[in-house]
């Protein structure tokens, strides 16, 4: 596949902490938050009627969503505060394209839609900053306490929230066929992309023996494939809700990797599923059966030999590293020389699996698992503490925690980056710049400067349409075909170009109004 | 809106297409890694002490996606 083919983007939920006072109202905290981006009031513009996350690409529709215990006593609390949902979720677009809103009390960040990955980087920092900023501005307001903000995905006491990736895919494909074809890379990709984890949860027996893992969320997969994010969570999401022509499209939503710190292993991460993608669709992807891939995600996460066994169907074993360097191989074969971006994926992929078959120690300052190991293992030295201790390993647990603060005068990872101590491949002046910026060329760019240049007469939003009044009434603009990078820049430079919201539906294709 | 004062708006950076001086990465297009050596864990231990060690016991989150 040549460059400007497939579209990807991430969606993080961030933990949220009020240090300093009692009796913290997160679902307060966390709608306060995302309203200190605005300068006005709220108005409540994302359109929900677009949405059906029930709907499973197998071909059904499930009748509800699963919820743990806890989450739904919270939930029946909630619906006894009567609060409209779309105050609740205080959802925004913002002029960079991105959606930012409160997601089951976790402020998220989605990027906008990104053609290259060195824009997903720019886009995913600059939600890090955003939301930083927020942050900062809820604590100024509030009376008392301090806002912080974690990038991860635990709380170490079982309530996991994610970093999902979402890419455009094409439809053809039977969805089981998909599931087949990711498992193993899935189960495997952790092994560069884990962003490691003081102990285990949901597991007793584990919790015994592991003290340190290189995955955040492994412990939270339960089964192979379902529509379910909250509950009973699945290797592969079935959720089928494209934001595009769904006779063409899906979007494959996963939703088993970690949110990470590192630049170099966010681009990793996405660049190498990319590539796993491009070669789904081709028919060329190495092919494995699993004996059980969710054991085998659990396991591979908690091997602290770090030669990562893998059983087979057929009762052999291999290795995650095995996996991957097939996976690499591979690509290497598919689309070596097509583009740069591809050469770089390639390049560092093999780079990284080198090192992880040689020393993984050798990754600090580039890999989030190791660069955590290292900053936990230095300060148990330092301390005399001893991970089998439950005292000392909490204090453990709050610097796996302090890692991922997202202040720069507190968060251990940005700490080492301001002192050039970690592998940097974007610049912060791009970062900065991404804030109000959309990634060019893509529908993102249209929604994030449609919101700037003519945002008062916004009415309802979504990723796949924009709902504006023009001369009294309201006409809609679809997006979805603005997944084709020549659609999408057709319609920036309309918008580019025209002074006035009737101009801009007066040039636009009739069909797609 | 967000507070355009915070930054300013400047023309794109550049993409990183140039190879860098890091010698072992044979790539000649696409950002390199720069080596980075093992950091120094001197500052980063004192920060370390600073952290409350009850932190993680305070920090509950709801379940999330």
């Amino acid at each position: 596949m040549a460059e400007k083919t497939r579209l990807f983007g991430l969606e993080t939920e961030y933990g949220i902490q009020v240090d300093d006072v009692d009796d913290m109202d997160v679902v307060v905290e966390s709608m306060e938050l995302i309203r200190c981006y605005l300068h006005e009031n709220f108005v409540a513009r994302w359109d929900y009627e677009r949405e059906n996350p029930r709907l499973d690409m197998r071909g059904f529709e499930v009748d509800q969503l699963r919820n743990d215990k806890d989450e739904t006593e919270h939930l029946q609390r909630d619906r006894e505060r009567k609060i409209p949902l779309k105050e609740l979720k205080s959802d925004l677009i913002i002029q960079n394209g991105a959606r930012l809103y409160n997601d089951h009390t976790h402020p998220e960040y989605s990027t906008p839609e990104c053609w290259s990955l060195f824009d997903l980087l720019e886009q995913d920092r600059a939600g890090e900053r955003i939301l930083f900023h927020c942050a900062q501005q809820r604590t100024a307001t509030r009376q008392g306490g301090t806002v912080r903000l974690y990038k991860n995905n635990t709380d170490f006491e079982g309530h996991s929230y994610g970093c999902h990736e979402n890419f455009l895919i094409r439809r053809e494909l039977p969805f089981q066929e998909v599931i087949d074809a990711l498992l193993p890379f899935v189960v495997t990709r952790q092994i560069f992309a884990g962003a490691g984890k003081v102990g285990v949860e949901q597991d007793r027996r584990a919790q015994k023996k592991v003290f340190y893992q290189i995955s955040q969320r492994a412990d939270f997969f339960e089964t192979i494939a379902s529509v379910d994010t909250m509950q009973r969570r699945p290797l592969v999401n079935t959720r089928d809700e494209p934001h595009a022509d769904a006779e063409r499209y899906r979007r494959l939503h996963l939703i088993f990797g970690d949110a990470n710190m590192s630049e170099h292993i966010t681009a990793l991460k996405v660049g190498t599923t990319v590539l796993v993608l491009d070669m789904m669709e081709a028919g060329v992807l190495p092919q494995w059966s699993l004996q059980d891939p969710v054991a085998a995600l659990k396991e591979v996460s908690h091997d602290s030999s770090y030669q990562w066994p893998v059983a087979l169907a057929d009762g052999s074993h291999t290795s995650a590293l095995e996996i991957q360097r097939r996976y690499l191989d591979k690509g290497r074969a598919f689309a070596a020389g097509r583009d740069a971006e591809t050469d770089w994926v390639l390049q560092q992929w093999g780079d990284m699996l080198d090192h992880l078959g040689r020393d993984p120690m050798g990754l600090v300052g580039t890999c989030d698992w190791v660069t955590k190991k290292w900053l936990l293992e230095a300060f148990a030295k330092s301390e005399g503490l001893d991970w089998e201790k439950a005292d000392d390993r909490a204090w453990l647990q709050s610097q796996d925690l302090e890692y991922h603060n997202i202040d720069p005068e507190e968060g251990l990872y940005l700490l080492l980056e301001s002192q050039g101590q970690v592998q940097r491949l974007i610049e912060d002046a791009a970062i900065v710049q991404a804030m109000v910026q959309p990634p060019q060329g893509t529908r993102a760019w249209f929604r994030g400067r449609c919101i700037a240049k003519f945002g008062a007469a916004v009415g309802a939003i979504n990723w796949d349409s924009i709902e504006i009044e023009v001369g009294g009434r309201m006409e809609v603009i679809d997006l979805k075909a603005c997944v084709d990078a020549d659609t999408a820049n057709y319609y920036n430079q309309v918008l580019e170009e025209v002074q006035s919201v009737e101009e801009l539906i007066n040039r636009l294709p009739p069909e797609r109004r | 809106m967000f507070p355009e004062n915070v930054f300013q708006y400047r023309d794109r950076a550049p993409r990183p297409v140039k190879p860098s001086d890091s010698g072992d990465d044979p790539v000649e297009e696409g950002p390199q890694r720069p080596k980075v050596e093992r950091p120094d864990s001197g500052d980063i231990l004192k920060r370390m002490r600073k952290v409350d060690p009850n932190q993680a016991r305070r920090y509950r989150q709801r379940t999330g996606q």
